[in-house]
């Protein structure tokens, strides 16, 4: 019964998908109302039926019912009820329906808030994201079907991967992945309708703007979230490896970014239109590109378990995909023809592009070392990898000069700037960049790229905390406000501005805390006996005992390591080795200790509770907390920059119709 | 709304940009071409050096005791070498297949070797499950290593003079033994 109802919402998904797709072009190719209303509707259709096929798969995982395939899957009666619900996103089909129901809402809240706006644009929009859309809903209909009847089904499942249960961080880093990754393809569709028309207005770029800032805040989140996860479970003591995987989430981040900053010229100066919609368009494939390689298994990674026979499928997709955008761009980008004059000398407009073209270097480079593997297997029939050396050499530099860029950029004016003014505006921040990198000297830094970081980044933080004082400072000034008083009023004034440097500020605090993180850690393994003590750095460890733990679902080993620092007991950390039902191998979970100076970093190689033994791998990382604490800046700073955009939105019709009087806009 | 034509129609230059193209091409074709080609490709599958070249010698002794078996007085027919144990899941799927295709390849001989594990424990189980060819005990794991085995199953294909032809990783079924012993004995694929 399920099984069925199931392939029928995925069957309407396809039809309104399809169907809305085709109306959708046809309406932007000769528009009329009565088009336009029906590829609003089979939108709403599309994002209604993926929505019920996700509450139907919910409700078959959580009653148990065996007999729809991917439940038989993932199922198992003995999981907690929040992994039968969080089971959805664990294993391929599910994880493909649940990426429907995120485009489903997607492309539902992007028609609804765009309905009478953008005319000309919008038809074509909608054409292209229910294209994809109808790809995703093909892909459930046959190569990744999710309901498919389990003749004679079993009484119990074996549960969802063990890697899943072992970390909430498993749990919610794959949602904002989704929403990430899936988000992107509303500003595609966005950009592929600005060609298709053949004009990228003022008025455009502002949805362009926003459905690119909102997935790229939840990517952002999605990559360190990751990381994290990868931290807290693997037990290696890092958090990024350059894995494939990785890189393909990392990839489409460093083209939305350099999108974000290059629509900011579009809109303020009529240029790049044709650069920004590229970046826009190549960050959707690169999340395509993402996606094979995660469910192909022709990469390899760590993540195998995500591996799949959907391939050939995806890399279909990928290839349509690809040669409708060169064809597209090929034939249309003329017509986004530049209203107006990129500044040359030193200006900030320089900067910016200076900047765009760092990350797609850095979009390059990360690209051929990915698929480097692939060439050399391709060509020469040998099997290599390329490691974390390459990755490392090359990023450090980039990372490096971004830093520096995201100083320079700000302080300087639009416009050609004057020898004084370059003066007046680069010579301060130098004070606290010098102020910083002594203080790392002081400290113990010694990497010369870790001294240059520290340098660039107190200049960065000087300018960033300048500018987003600047405004308080001069409503203070003119208004006689107090400071808190200013402060509020700027904030609001000015509140993507705001956003932006906020996001920045978190930008350069988590470039920081990665260069002293990876070159200022010490690390030590060593295998002990009960009873017996180590020390590293300034902590000192005494194990302590190991103790057997019985959960349904897992037999933990736990070793006890009581903790001091300076002579000073800290309490004591517990690194575990789980032993899940479904899994032959054991998987490790770390203790850390996290400060906002350092982590202690307590991970498990052996363990043996007969012979009372543990073999432990122990680091001291410094700043890593301030990576997670930077990137929750970063995604504060981009909520505070979308919400005007979101406000606006929300505007009742009247209002709106007011407010569009008043600016040709209308949309903030 | 949108009946009405826009009042600044846009310009409909659709002039082909061949920069745009050629860029376009020489990022997207190369992609492409390397993600087809790879489409089949199995990074975990590492190929063994060994293939290819001479079989590393061994004499061991079979479970349940006899002479021993050495590889060099079965020169001159291909011989498939089959590393398991009892412990091991794949090597249960598995051991129908090759006992059958022992008793259908007369003219193949095959051999079993014990990985890390007891004579007691393997002869419970062969007793148990039926066997066809000898199985030999590998107690220090020498053989093992000179093979570079490092996970069971792995099976090698030797050729009549003595040369690796084949190795695969995990478990086999009785079509992939067939093709494999054909290219063993020179036949191809």
């Amino acid at each position: 019964m399920i099984p069925m109802l199931g392939r029928a919402l995925v069957l309407l998904a396809l039809l309104a998908a399809s169907g809305g797709a085709l109306v959708g072009f046809a309406t932007g190719a000769r528009p009329t109302a009565l088009g336009w209303l029906w590829a609003r509707r089979l939108a709403y259709a599309f994002a209604a039926f993926m929505a019920l096929a996700n509450l139907l798969m919910e409700y078959a995982l959580l009653s148990h019912d065996f007999s729809v395939s991917y439940v038989a899957h993932v199922g198992s009666r003995s999981v907690p009820t929040w992994v039968s619900m969080v089971s959805l996103w664990s294993s391929l089909e599910g994880s493909i329906l649940f990426w429907g129901l995120v485009m489903g809402v997607y492309v539902a809240v992007a028609t609804r808030q765009n309905r009478d706006k953008h005319p000309e644009y919008m038809p074509y929009a909608v054409g292209v994201w229910l294209a994809c859309g109808a790809f995703f809903s093909f892909l459930l209909a046959g190569p990744a079907q999710p309901f498919a009847t389990v003749p004679g089904p079993p009484l119990d499942g074996p549960g969802p991967n063990a890697l899943l249960q072992n970390h909430f961080l498993m749990v919610i880093h794959p949602p904002f992945l989704y929403s990430g990754y899936v988000g992107m393809t509303i500003p595609f569709g966005l950009a592929c309708a600005a060609l298709l028309v053949g004009r990228l207005g003022h008025d455009f770029i502002r949805p362009l703007r926003n459905f690119l800032l909102l997935p790229w805040i939840f990517l952002t989140v999605a990559i360190v979230l990751g990381g994290w996860w990868a931290y807290e479970v693997l037990g290696w003591g890092g958090y990024w490896a350059w894995d494939p995987v990785e890189n393909a989430s990392f990839l489409p981040w460093l083209t939305a970014t350099a999108a974000l900053h290059s629509a900011l010229l579009v809109e303020r100066k009529g240029v790049l239109k044709a650069w920004t919609v590229t970046l826009v368009i190549g960050t959707y494939l690169l999340t395509i590109l993402g996606t094979f390689m995660t469910r192909s298994g022709v990469f390899n990674s760590v993540h195998s378990f995500t591996q799949s026979a959907i391939g050939p499928t995806i890399l279909v997709f990928l290839a349509a995909a690809l040669i409708f955008a060169v064809v597209l761009l090929t034939l249309r980008v003329n017509a986004l023809a530049p209203e107006g004059r990129l500044e040359t000398g030193p200006s900030r407009d320089v900067v910016f592009l200076v900047q765009n073209l760092l990350f797609v270097l850095f979009t390059f480079t990360v690209l051929l070392g990915t698929v480097f593997p692939l060439v050399v297997e391709a060509a020469r029939g040998v099997q290599m990898s390329v490691g974390r050396p390459y990755f490392d050499r090359m990023s450090v530099p980039i990372g490096v000069c971004l830093l520096f860029v995201m100083g320079v950029g700000p302080a300087l004016p639009w416009g050609r700037a004057t020898g004084r003014q370059l003066r007046s505006a680069l010579l301060p921040p130098l004070f606290t960049a010098a102020a910083l990198a002594v203080l790392g000297f002081v400290l113990g830094v010694r990497n010369p790229w870790t001294l240059l970081a520290l340098f660039f980044g107190g200049f960065t933080a000087q300018v960033t905390v300048s500018e987003l004082l600047l405004p308080v400072r001069q409503r203070m000034r003119s208004h006689g406000e107090s400071f808190l008083e200013a402060f509020g009023q700027a904030r609001q004034r000015g509140q993507r501005r705001f956003g932006a440097y906020i996001v920045h500020a978190g930008a350069l605090l988590a470039i920081v805390a990665i260069a002293v993180s990876s070159t200022m850690g010490t690390s030590k393994e060593i295998q002990l006996r009960q009873g017996e003590s180590t020390t590293l750095g300034a902590y000192s460890l005494t194990f302590v005992n190991a103790e057997r733990v019985s959960e349904p679902h897992r037999e933990s080993v736990l070793a006890r390591m009581d903790v001091s620092k300076n002579g000073r007991p800290i309490g004591s950390l517990y690194p575990r080795m789980n032993q899940y039902e479904s899994q032959r191998e054991p998987i490790g979970t770390p203790a850390v200790r996290t400060s906002l100076t350092e982590d202690l970093y307590l991970s498990i190689h052996n363990i043996d509770p007969g012979n009372r033994t543990v073999g432990l791998l122990v680091l001291v990382n410094p700043m890593v907390g301030w990576i997670w604490i930077a990137t929750a800046i970063m995604a504060l700073g981009g909520l505070l920059a979308l919400m005007p955009a979101w406000r606006g939105a929300r505007v009742p019709v009247t209002e709106r119709a007011r407010v569009a009087t008043a600016s040709p806009e209308g949309s903030s | 709304m949108a009946t009405a034509p826009l009042p600044d129609a846009p310009a409909r230059a659709s002039r082909v940009n061949p920069w745009v193209l050629g860029a376009g091409l020489a990022v997207v074709v190369p992609l492409l071409a390397v993600l087809v080609l790879n489409l089949g490709r199995d990074p975990h599958s590492i190929r063994s050096p060994l293939v290819g070249r001479a079989a590393p010698a061994f004499s061991l002794a079979p479970v349940g005791g006899g002479a021993p078996v050495s590889l060099a007085s079965l020169r001159g027919r291909p011989v498939v070498i089959n590393f398991w144990a009892t412990w091991c899941v794949p090597c249960f799927e598995e051991h129908a297949a090759l006992t059958a295709s022992a008793r259908t390849f007369g003219d193949v001989q095959f051999l079993g070797v014990v990985y890390e594990d007891d004579e007691a424990r393997t002869k419970a189980f062969l007793a148990d499950r039926g066997s066809s060819y000898p199985a030999l005990l590998d107690p220090d794991g020498r053989t093992a290593i000179a093979y570079g085995v490092f996970g069971v199953p792995e099976t090698f294909f030797i050729d009549g003079a003595g040369r690796i032809a084949e190795k695969f990783v995990g478990p086999l079924n009785r079509a992939t033994i067939a093709s494999l012993i054909a290219k063993a004995k020179g036949g191809g694929p």
